[in-house]
């Protein structure tokens, strides 16, 4: 332990405020971490977390406020100047270079250099090589970063910031793309940083691992700190209602109370003996009307594929699929439409919505062949249908006009979903729904799939998260390696059940 | 380094086309042809290579042929209407190119304008630049006189390797011109900058994730520039040797350059998707796209059917380029 008379804070901010334009992201908010302490940053999305993130990474100069790292103020605005101070980030999305090696991705920017700007990569193979021996990590240095799988990746992206020797490591949302044993393994890589004296700011939507890895927490709401305390003396119930106020809580808990296991209906969609040759086989589902199927297992057991194929946008080698008794081929998500079928993709950036294009015209997407009149749209019938969706997904600021790039994660999430809902498909297909989405609106979202769900619609949702697998879930599948291994009524799981069985299967 | 590896398909398939033409085309192999391929298609080979830097970091940079008008008129005014020595007039034009490239940079750092729309209107503000400064035009007389600057005319020189040898009586081997060496000597020391340096280090950060490379400390401005800056220089050393060669400038110089020297990019393997590619491939790109081209003018092929092969050829390996971009997605993570 460090002796408590040097225990000078390794970051400090003040007074940091960040307004854009009309919005106040980020109110007169105050930051302290001590060498050797683990903080969590929590908060609902569009609470001003990321946006304090990228003020003490240097990615964007605050309107107002102060930062010391190590009693020293600094420069803000400049990248460079926080990775020199010592402060390193892990970012949620990838920050890598895909070209280049593994070995040049740890070093990227700071390369060490001999004469004439040639890169001495001797030093920094030896270097890389002791940080690998150090923290136990292997992995090969040559290959181009771009061919590692996701999971590989971001032990480079930690590698990079355990390169830093950082003083301070960010951490945004470390977990969100791995595995369960993969999280065990980068915990423990922060006990040993917290060992070290390293002090480190992890924000998680994952009050497990918050509660787990984390002595202290900042509780972010709408850009104030509305807490901040000992990681022992606060409730995970209270740490939820300071996240997203009161009133919601209390909603959440009373939704997930009232739910009633059901396994009602006739067979909407069944598939049989799908598969694409090296990928997924032998793939059956039956899916009913009015019910709600998870299918989880570890990432890279093909579950976004499988869904993919069945929208039509990857082609099946084998199978067959039929829709209420008769049988379809579905070739592209055209059809896939056509029949009834609704796909919410995993990257709602890349493959979900039109961010720049207008909630309203986000919504009205799929189903704009409704609103045609002649060869124009009917504009007022598409805004009054966009306005009532709004208020039945409590889509937040309420404006059909609003540029959908705009709005929160969780926002843009249930606009996406709302661009099915209102083309009312019978089979709803859900690729992590709320991935990168806080607590508030997962629990709206849950809402709105329960709802539908109890309207007779047929949900498939694809999900890594345990918990919300068991929260919506009526039967659960378990994947793993390309084929569907198991399914079981929900009422008969368990959380440490399902995640022995996903452990087995795999 | 990425590229290391698919550097070998290509000089295979360089050797394939060569073997083709060399069997099919009388006098295709022969000494005069292979020293027309070197002294034609160095300038080609030179634009290509700058052309990657841009490339490399998604961008584009279409004024390359404008450029090279430019530093042509340039060399043409100082050396005819104001007698400044040659030695003199080298450094100049190739600053005066580095500038027009870095003023690119500038153009696509700053103002933020798209790399495609930035030098197509430098493109055409170059090319309007060259019918304002031309010396044919000011000084109508002088467009008749041919530059006679040692300094310049010395740039189109031939080494004759065979007699250096002394095997000149047993095999006919091309001469060497000189703007293959400088070629050579350009390849090597920005494959040297690409593949050892910081900065190239950084320029492929920056091709390839952008925010990345920002949030790694990475100058992204300054790389930019210098990217582009590179680019111009490469024009303005392509424009010397042509300026040597035909003994004058003209405002048509360097037209339509730009699209030849992209196509040798990517046929070279540097990935229109950024932070994908060598200094070395584009320089055999150009030579294969000469292998053809001059192996079918001497099929008796007409130079039209060329032009129309030149646009199969960048489609082709366009598509190639695509094709690999979205195999590296599907196969991409997922889960």
């Amino acid at each position: 332990m460090i002796p408590a008379a040097i225990r000078e804070p390794v970051i400090v901010g003040r007074g940091l405020t960040q307004v854009y334009g009309a919005a106040t992201v980020l109110d007169d908010v105050d930051i302290r971490i001590d060498p050797g302490e683990v903080r969590a940053l929590i908060g609902s999305n569009g609470a001003g977390k990321s946006t304090l993130v990228k003020i003490l990474t240097g990615a964007v100069r605050p309107t107002a406020g102060t930062v010391e790292v190590v009693g020293q103020q600094v420069h803000l605005g400049s990248p460079s100047e926080m990775i020199g101070r010592g402060v390193a980030c892990i970012y949620q999305h990838s920050n890598l270079a895909p070209a280049l090696s593994v070995l040049d991705n740890i070093f990227l920017g700071r390369n060490p250099t001999r004469r004439l700007g040639l890169v001495d990569r001797p030093r920094q193979r030896r270097e890389a090589q002791a940080l690998l021996a150090r923290h136990g990590i292997q992995i090969d240095l040559d290959v181009p970063a771009g061919s590692l799988p996701a999971v590989k990746q971001k032990e480079v992206e930690i590698l990079k910031a355990l390169a830093l020797d950082a003083k301070v490591l960010l951490m945004d949302e470390p977990t969100g793309w791995l595995a369960s044993a993969d999280v065990a393994n980068l915990h423990a890589t922060i006990r040993k940083l917290k060992g070290q004296g390293v002090g480190i700011l992890y924000i998680s939507h994952m009050l497990d691992e918050v509660f787990a890895i984390c002595d202290t927490m900042t509780i972010l709401r709408d850009g104030r700190v509305v807490a901040e305390n000992a990681v022992a003396d606060i409730s995970r119930a209270r740490a939820i209602e300071l996240m997203i106020g009161r009133q919601l809580a209390a909603q959440t808990k009373e939704a997930s109370e009232a739910r009633v296991s059901r396994m009602t209906g006739s067979v909407r969609l069944k598939a049989r003996g799908l598969a694409r040759n090296g990928v997924f086989s032998g793939v059956d589902i039956d899916l009913n009307a009015g019910e709600i199927l998870c299918i989880t297992g570890l990432i890279g057991s093909k579950r976004t594929e499988l869904v993919r194929a069945i929208f039509g946008c990857e082609s099946l080698d084998a199978g067959s699929i039929e829709i209420d008794g008769a049988p379809i081929a579905v070739k592209s998500p055209s059809e896939a439409i056509a029949a009834g079928i609704g796909l919410v993709p995993e990257d709602r950036h890349r493959d979900g919505l039109m961010l720049g294009l207008s909630v309203s015209e986000n919504l009205m997407m799929a189903t704009l062949g409704r609103f045609r009149r002649g060869l124009l749209l009917d504009r007022g019938g598409m805004a009054t249908a966009a306005r009532r969706l709004i208020a039945s997904l409590n889509v937040k600021p309420a404006s059909e006009t609003r540029q959908v790039r705009l709005l929160s994660g969780g926002n843009q999430q249930k606009v996406l979903l709302g661009k099915w809902l209102d083309g009312r498909p019978g089979i709803l297909m859900l690729d992590e729904p709320t991935v990168g989405v806080d607590v508030g609106a997962k629990a709206e979202i849950y809402d709105i799939l329960r709802a539908a769900r109890d309207e007779g619609a047929a949900i498939l949702v694809v999900s890594s998260d345990i918990e919300e697998v068991l929260a919506i879930g009526d039967r659960v599948g378990v994947m793993s390696a390309g084929r569907l291994v198991s399914v079981h009524p929900a009422k008969a799981l368990t959380a440490s059940s399902l995640v022995t069985m996903i452990g087995e299967a795999a | 380094m990425a590229g290391r590896y698919s550097i070998l398909p290509l000089v295979g398939f360089f050797i394939l086309v060569f073997a083709f033409f060399s069997f099919t085309a009388t006098r295709f192999a022969s000494a005069t042809n292979i020293e027309n391929l070197l002294s034609g298609f160095s300038f080609v080979a030179m634009l290509a290579v700058g052309q990657a830097f841009p490339i490399l970091l998604r961008g584009i940079d279409l004024s390359v042929g404008a450029i090279v008008a430019v530093v042509g008129m340039i060399v043409f005014d100082l050396s005819l209407i104001f007698g400044v020595p040659g030695w003199l007039i080298l450094p100049v034009a190739l600053l005066a190119g580095a500038a027009a490239g870095a003023l690119n940079g500038v153009l696509v750092v700053y103002v933020r304008l798209q790399p495609f729309i930035a030098t197509l209107a430098t493109l055409a503000a170059y090319r309007g630049l060259v019918y304002s400064i031309s010396g044919r035009q000011l000084v109508p007389e002088l467009s008749t006189t041919p530059l006679r600057d040692p300094w310049i005319i010395g740039l189109e020189t031939y080494f004759d390797v065979g007699r250096f040898l002394g095997i000149s009586s047993i095999v006919k081997l091309p001469w060497i011109p000189l703007s293959f060496v400088a070629l050579l000597a350009l390849v090597a020391v920005l494959q040297l900058v690409l593949s050892a340096t910081r900065f190239g280090r950084d320029l492929f950060a920056v091709g390839g994730n952008l925010e990345g490379a920002r949030l790694a400390g990475i100058n992204v401005a300054r790389v930019t520039v210098a990217a582009y800056a590179i680019s111009g220089a490469c024009a303005a050393l392509a424009a010397l040797f042509l300026v040597a060669r035909l003994t004058t400038a003209t405002e048509a110089l360097g037209i339509g350059a730009e699209l030849t020297a992209i196509a040798a990019a990517v046929v070279g393997g540097v990935s229109l998707q950024g932070g994908v590619g060598t200094v070395v491939g584009p320089a055999i790109g150009a030579f294969l796209l000469g292998v053809i081209l001059l192996g079918l003018t001497l099929l008796g092929v007409s130079q039209f059917v060329q032009q129309i092969m030149t646009g199969v050829i960048l489609l082709a390996a366009i598509s190639y380029d695509r094709l690999l971009a979205l195999r590296v997605r599907r196969a991409g993570p997922s889960l």
